[in-house]
């Protein structure tokens, strides 16, 4: 017998409704909209007065976003950048986890780790990319050894957190009931460390993708940072700006998508999640 | 929500200089340099493996670089150039992050207003900041300027918008019943309310502000640290950029651990959701 | 004749040179009720952490047994909730099933008890959800629907407001009467010590049993009765004996 959790279908729908009326009328009806409308007019005006190759209007770039979705070639580079984001982001995970789990738990390791995770927390994702471009050229290795040497320590910061995090009382309470040691794990410790990971999970991937299109821009032939650095080989604005707003447009989706929501709802038996962003 | 490293250290009423030995002896005794020892014995063992040129230069012949670097004073001179455009970017970084962060704070409207192009600013990579200003602007001095100015100003504009919505106004209503001078309020209240998210900014405002100046050296500059590596690039000087990034990077670095972030922890309290909002 | 459930003999427990369980030595039977009294930090959540398995024992011996069962099964009810805060309250009793139970004979004593103790109709809801006094019930519950032997408590009530507390002690004292638990009581407050237990095991400041009385009057306890504040009286002059003996050995630590 699995208990249930009071879910949103058992709010009567006239709540609902009057709910979902209210979203949306604060979606719409936002100054956001304003911004929107301010910016692209100023840049428009500017734009045209300006009539310079290097500032397309507005149109341009939303046409140019148009072509590149419309002939595939969006995916195709899209596809190609996100296989060597995913594979340095699980990566790092992997890593940064266990660098995270030995440093929340000894203050030996916490100490002989610290130095570097700081180093690697602070350094750019730049001298990440040139160095492995350099090492690697044009190979997978190059990407995905950048983003686990820039993207780790966000990992190691957030997962050590939570390992220190850990409530010794729940442990000992647990331990008075005489609980096996796999239920442990598995029902107290790891449900506590559960929204450590996922803060973990958001940052990394956050910087996974940041350095994975500068290393592309450097060094690669394919992805979404050889097509940018062709557009601003060519002086292409529109070109750089379509490709940026679309690519940033996709992992935007991800992270604010399902990240933060999964973050959300799976850290909900927190009382107070206060999110900035 | 994410989560700054703390190395800690201990405030006592001894002397001064009985404070400055006892940290640079839990410096010297911190395993941290058994860590980083290690590594630059692996890098030296894998360069010798690799055998032959620049592919993996040795620590010891970058380190002889750097040396090298620094002793004709080239370092200072690139330096030079690369620190007065940060100087400015930043500054015009801070002073359209303290606006939009103080608007945005006050009311509702202007919050709303700036929500989308803070978000969008804040996750926007450096890159396109930088091959941006670089196409538009040229290798002028704008280009890194802009750049800076547009990837650093939503950091410290999140920071200053927390810091007023998280003003007590109970004491502001008190000031008021007791009808305290306005300068008066502003000092001893305002000020000393907003002090921490004031740091908090211009921390996480200087991490990116470095970073997308030296990117957009790279990509379109004639001097400055970012125009060496680029320089060092095209020449296939592995050893050359190495020598570049860590000097910088070490320059930075005790920048922000040895200024910033004491300064922030002094009078800071600690606020996960804001304070690492990196990159 | 009734078996010790719990047996205690010549227990001592340091931590590093601090002695906190000084020799202890007391058998507690069947179905009774003890109280365990002592001030702050004199050692009583320890006797129960060591009865509990969380602590070790430096030495002597400490020992819960049941004449029925093999297994000895414990229900301890702390301080503090600690209930596991991403669960429900039945997933946290669930939590507790003991791996010679199975889970519908569990899951149908998780209802009788939450039932017990007035809980039934939150238990979807998370710990965070619920006041301060549902939680430390659902963590009673908790301890009672393992239907453990002995029931340790330590403290309970002293989180709650006493008009919620005087509450829980009724209901503790009918579920009691229901179940005939063996419980270890521990408090400070030495009305609810004579007001609950058979029988009280006073500690003094150094981890020693200063006084053990067994407790003879009716239940239900009337705290304005004559009989009882008699009985509470005889009590205070104990407790008035160790504070005056305690001022003693201050004072001779003072003049040192």
């Amino acid at each position: 017998m699995t208990a249930t959790t009071i879910n949103s279908s058992q709010i009567p729908s006239s709540t609902r409704g009057r709910k979902l009326v209210l979203f949306l009328k604060q979606f719409f009806l936002s100054p956001r909209w304003l911004f929107l409308i301010v910016v692209l007019t100023l840049w428009n005006s500017y734009a045209i007065f300006r009539q310079s190759r290097l500032m397309p209007t507005p149109l341009k770039v939303g046409m140019s976003m148009w072509k590149i979705l419309e002939s595939g070639v969006f995916f195709e580079q899209l596809a190609a950048s996100m296989v060597r984001i995913l594979i340095g982001f699980s990566l790092a995970m992997l890593i940064g986890t266990i660098i995270g789990i030995l440093m929340g738990s000894r203050k030996t390791w916490d100490q002989f780790f610290s130095a570097i995770v700081i180093l690697c927390l602070a350094l750019p994702g730049l001298i990440y990319a040139l160095v492995c471009v350099m090492f690697f050229g044009i190979s997978i290795l190059a990407p995905v050894t950048a983003i686990i040497a820039g993207s780790f320590p966000f990992v190691v910061v957030n997962v050590r957190e939570g390992v220190k995090a850990l409530d010794k009382d729940l442990i000992d309470m647990s331990n008075s009931y005489k609980i096996g040691r796999g239920k442990v794990v598995r029902q107290v410790i790891l449900p506590s460390l559960l929204p450590f990971v996922l803060a973990a999970v958001r940052n990394s991937f956050a910087i996974a993708w940041k350095i994975c299109t500068l290393v592309e821009v450097f060094g690669a032939v394919r992805g979404v940072g050889y097509m940018i650095k062709n557009s601003f080989d060519q002086y292409a604005v529109h070109g750089i700006i379509a490709w940026a707003l679309l690519f940033g447009g996709v992992m935007l989706i991800i992270e604010y998508g399902f990240l933060v929501p999964a973050e959300r709802h799976l850290a909900r038996w927190r009382p107070q999640v206060k999110q900035v962003i | 929500m994410s989560v700054a490293l703390s190395v800690s250290t201990n405030q006592s009423s001894t002397t001064v200089g009985k404070r400055v030995a006892k940290y640079l002896k839990g410096l010297v005794n911190h395993k941290g340099w058994l860590a980083i020892v290690l590594v630059l014995i692996f890098w030296q063992t894998i360069s010798l493996l690799l055998g032959g040129h620049g592919l993996v230069p040795s620590p010891i012949r970058t380190a002889a670089v750097m040396w090298d670097v620094l002793v004709s004073g080239e370092f200072f001179v690139q330096l030079g150039d690369s620190m007065a455009r940060l100087l400015i970017g930043f500054t015009l970084a801070m002073t359209m992050g303290l606006i939009v962060g103080v608007m945005s704070g006050s009311r509702w409207f202007w919050n709303e207003f700036f929500k989308d192009v803070i978000v969008l600013g804040l996750s926007l990579p450096g890159l396109v900041y930088a091959l941006l200003s670089v196409v538009i602007f040229g290798t002028n001095l704008m280009a890194p300027v802009m750049a800076i100015l547009f990837a650093s100003y939503p950091f410290i504009a999140v920071n200053i918008r927390e810091g007023v919505k998280a003003m007590d106004k109970d004491i502001l209503d008190m000031t008021q019943a007791y009808k305290v001078g306005k300068w008066k309020v502003i000092k001893n209240v305002i000020m000393p309310s907003l002090l921490p998210h004031f740091l908090a900014a211009i921390r996480t405002g200087f991490t990116i502000a470095w970073k997308v100046s030296v990117l957009t050296e790279v990509f379109g500059a004639t001097s400055g640290i970012g125009y060496m590596i680029r320089f060092n690039f095209q020449m296939f000087a592995v050893r050359g950029i190495l020598a570049w990034s860590l000097l910088f990077g070490f320059v930075m670095l005790v920048i922000e651990y040895g200024i910033l972030v004491p300064a922030e922890r002094r009078f800071a309290r600690w606020r996960p959701n804001i304070s690492e909002v990196v990159k | 004749m009734k078996t010790s459930a719990v047996k205690v003999k010549d227990l001592v427990k340091n931590f590093g040179e601090l002695r906190v369980l000084d020799n202890v030595s007391f058998e507690v039977e069947e179905s009774s009720l003890t109280t365990i009294v002592g001030f702050s930090g004199c050692g009583k959540s320890t006797l129960l952490n060591v009865l509990a398995g969380i602590e070790s024992i430096t030495s002597g011996i400490a020992e819960v047994n049941c004449s029925n069962d093999s297994s000895t099964r414990l229900g301890y009810v702390f301080q503090s909730p600690r209930l596991l805060p991403w669960q429900t309250i039945e997933q946290n009793l669930l939590f507790v099933r003991p791996n010679d139970i199975d889970e519908e004979t569990h899951s149908k004593r998780v209802l009788k008890y939450l039932e017990m103790v007035g809980l039934k109709n939150v238990r979807h809801k998370f710990p965070y959800q619920l006041s301060g006094g549902m939680q430390q019930r659902a963590g009673i519950a908790r301890a009672l629907c393992i239907e453990p032997a002995v029931l340790l408590m330590d403290e309970p009530f002293s989180h709650l407001d006493e008009i919620t507390a005087g509450g829980m002690r009724e209901e503790m004292l009918r579920i009691w009467e229901e179940t005939h638990r063996t419980i270890l009581f521990v408090t400070h407050d030495m009305q609810e010590a004579v007001e609950l237990g058979d029988r009280l095991i006073m500690l003094d400041y150094h981890g020693r049993i200063f006084a053990d009385l067994k407790i003879d009057l009716p239940r239900p306890r009337n705290l304005t009765e004559r009989e009882f504040i008699y009985f509470y009286s005889d009590i205070l002059q104990h407790l008035q004996k160790m504070q005056s003996i305690r001022a003693e050995e201050l004072a001779e630590l003072g003049l040192n």
